[in-house]
């Protein structure tokens, strides 16, 4: 079985960000790249699948990234991964959801899997639409929230599926796409074997010459456009009380929520 | 882009307060927009809930009680909205930022070549268009993002970020025709409650949260459900206490967990780390109980109360619980 992660690089959550106020995009040099935190547990999710199927099940990376993001890409084939592609093209830059889903349709089409694995959410957008506009333009079935797969093969998966209050028996023919939650599992650190093995491991890049697009992606592409940028407000330091007891630091907050007539 | 439909989530007609949120603004963006205000409630229970819906300002609700919506998985449901967005023409979408919600965004946006725009705080209605405004970055940008080259925009919008106020309600109940030609094949075999979820931790208007300081699963049945009860609301976690097992990883708020925006947020026993930072730094209020003076939530909390979790909490319970009992 061919497995595919589809992976996003981010910025680092402690790094501080800086938006170009001319192109109103992020300021990525300098910046410190790193595997968006819910996609290691979809290449987490995937490892395990392939241990469990032994054969010739492989596991590839796929993301849409600046080529910069490669050594980033390294760190998921260190986790075990057997190979990787890029697309990577300057036309791509200031993709939406929209441009963004529609060239790695395109690219994920040409590197066919047998299972497509997804985060739920990137860490930097909040959108979450990715997984789900794939899915409408590789017209596979989805499931999406996994947090266990429990069988996969012979053209069929079968998987639980989080919910808010417990989890769904879901199934499904494959080719298909998941996307995951934590529940699937820690992710692994990589071994020094891995890290060894992960230079000689293929990383295979496309550009927007091997996709057959027929509409515009990239900046001209997109059908949303940031407008403006502006700092969140910000949050004071807090108000200390010391509490010498239980009764008095329980007093404190209840004055407190009085105050701000929140009881 | 004219009229808005907001996309309903619910479970068996039980529905969530987002709804009402959208509803009220559904009708704020499609008079700026000079276009009509539509609700989709697709599945079992459908119809009940849209006589509840009746009492929001929205001018039609579409409605199937057509159970193949929750037997096959999301399939049906995009067919049922698309029909609607296509017999209502140039539409923005509104759909809850949860899990669900998200969902639904990113396929009903390929499915028409729409623009999304996501975790909605704000909409600026100026000049007949509707400017989507929130948080990127985690939370360290706040972003203005307007729809371009589309007759369609999605939009999945924060809970708790919109108030919702019921009147002004005429709207038609119009049921909707089962696509015709379509097969479904990603299908929900069985459903299984477990008690251990919480439903709606995103909308609650309190959040009371455990880290690692409550040492156990314990005290977040025994501590922070009491406390949580008697200000009326739910009970959360850092992610700590998810990885630790004492409670479901659906109850995480943070960066890989749920983003929540209540009006008051009290985090008991948690240091405050980026990664939960982001998840709460939007509620209204927030107080953090902490035996540490020097933990990074003084930074951004509005109190800190330095002491014993163990001794305060109980203590604070009562005191809501009296004035409670007095009001
Ligand atoms: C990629 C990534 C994603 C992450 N995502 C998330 C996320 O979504 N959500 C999240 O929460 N974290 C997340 N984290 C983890 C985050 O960095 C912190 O490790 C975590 O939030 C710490 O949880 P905590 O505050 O409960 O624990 P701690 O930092 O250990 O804090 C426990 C606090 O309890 C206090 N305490 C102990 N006993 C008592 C007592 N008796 N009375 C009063 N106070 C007491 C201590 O002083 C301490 O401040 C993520 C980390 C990474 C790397
Ligand atoms: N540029 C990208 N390259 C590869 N995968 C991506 C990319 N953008 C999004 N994804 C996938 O889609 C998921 C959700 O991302 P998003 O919709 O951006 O929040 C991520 O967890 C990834 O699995």
């Amino acid at each position: 079985m061919k497995i595919v992660v589809s992976v996003k690089l981010v910025p680092d959550t402690n790094a501080a960000k800086r938006i170009d106020p001319g192109t109103k995009r992020l300021v990525r040099t300098g910046l410190e790249t790193v595997l968006n935190p819910f996609d290691e547990y979809a290449i987490e999710a995937a490892l395990q699948l392939k241990e469990k199927l032994g054969g010739d099940t492989t596991v590839t990376i796929f993301t849409m990234a600046p080529e910069s993001g490669k050594e980033t890409v390294r760190k998921a084939l260190a986790m075990g991964a057997d190979d990787a592609v890029m697309l990577t093209d300057a036309g791509l830059e200031g993709s939406d959801v929209w441009a963004t889903s529609y060239a790695m349709a395109q690219a994920l089409e040409k590197t066919g899997f047998d299972l497509l694995i997804a985060g739920g959410l990137a860490d930097d957008g909040n959108s979450g639409g990715v997984p789900g506009a794939l899915t409408e333009y590789l017209g596979v079935p989805a499931i999406t929230n996994v947090r266990k797969i429990e069988e996969a093969g012979d053209g069929k998966i079968k998987t639980q599926r989080e919910t808010d209050s417990g989890y769904q028996v879901v199934s499904g023919p494959l080719p298909a796409l998941i996307t995951v939650t934590m529940a699937v599992g820690e992710p692994r650190y990589a071994s020094l074997k891995g890290i060894m093995g992960a230079k000689k491991k293929t990383i295979a890049t496309m550009s927007l010459p091997d996709l057959d697009l027929d509409r515009a992606v990239g900046t001209d592409g997109a059908k949303t456009e940031v407008l403006e940028i502006s700092a969140p407000k910000v949050r004071e330091k807090a108000r200390v009380v010391e509490a010498a007891d239980g009764a008095t630091g329980a007093q404190a907050i209840f004055d407190f929520l009085r105050e701000r007539k929140l009881v | 882009m004219q009229h808005v439909i907001v996309f309903v989530e619910h479970k068996a007609g039980q529905t969530r307060k987002v709804t009402y949120e959208l509803a009220t603004e559904a009708r704020k963006i499609a008079d700026a927009l000079g276009g009509k205000a539509h609700a989709v409630v697709l599945g079992p229970g459908s119809s009940s809930l849209a006589e509840q819906l009746e009492n929001y300002p929205l001018d039609v609700i579409h409605v199937t009680d057509d159970a193949d919506v929750d037997k096959y998985l999301y399939d049906p449901a995009i067919d049922y909205l698309e029909a609607v967005a296509k017999s209502t023409g140039p539409a923005l979408i509104l759909l809850p930022n949860t899990m669900l919600g998200r969902d639904v965004a990113g396929r009903i946006a390929a499915r028409l070549n729409a623009g999304l725009n996501s975790d909605v705080t704000a909409f600026q209605l100026e000049g007949g268009k509707a400017v989507s405004v929130g948080p990127k970055l985690q939370g360290s940008t706040v972003v203005a993002s307007g729809f371009k080259n589309t007759e369609y925009g999605v939009a999945t919008v924060r809970p708790n970020a919109f108030d919702a106020q019921a009147g002004g309600g005429s709207a038609h109940i119009a049921n909707l025709e089962k696509p015709a030609g379509k097969a479904y094949a990603v299908v929900v075999e069985n459903e299984v409650e477990e008690a251990s979820g919480e439903m709606g931790l995103e909308e609650a208007p309190v959040v009371v949260s455990g880290g690692r300081g409550l040492g156990g699963p314990d005290p977040f049945t025994s501590l922070l459900k009491p406390l949580a009860d008697a200000l009326g609301g739910a009970v959360g976690a850092s992610r700590a206490a998810a990885d630790a097992g004492w409670v479901p990883y659906s109850l995480q708020i943070g960066q890989t967990g749920k983003v929540v925006s209540p009006q008051l947020y009290i985090a008991v026993g948690i240091s405050g780390a980026i990664q939960h930072k982001v998840g709460m730094q939007t509620s209204g209020t927030i107080i953090a109980v902490n035996r540490d003076a020097t933990v990074p939530i003084g930074e951004f909390a509005d109190l800190l109360v330095v002491g014993d979790l163990f001794q305060i909490i109980p203590e604070l319970t009562n005191m809501v619980q009296g004035a409670k009992a007095h009001a």
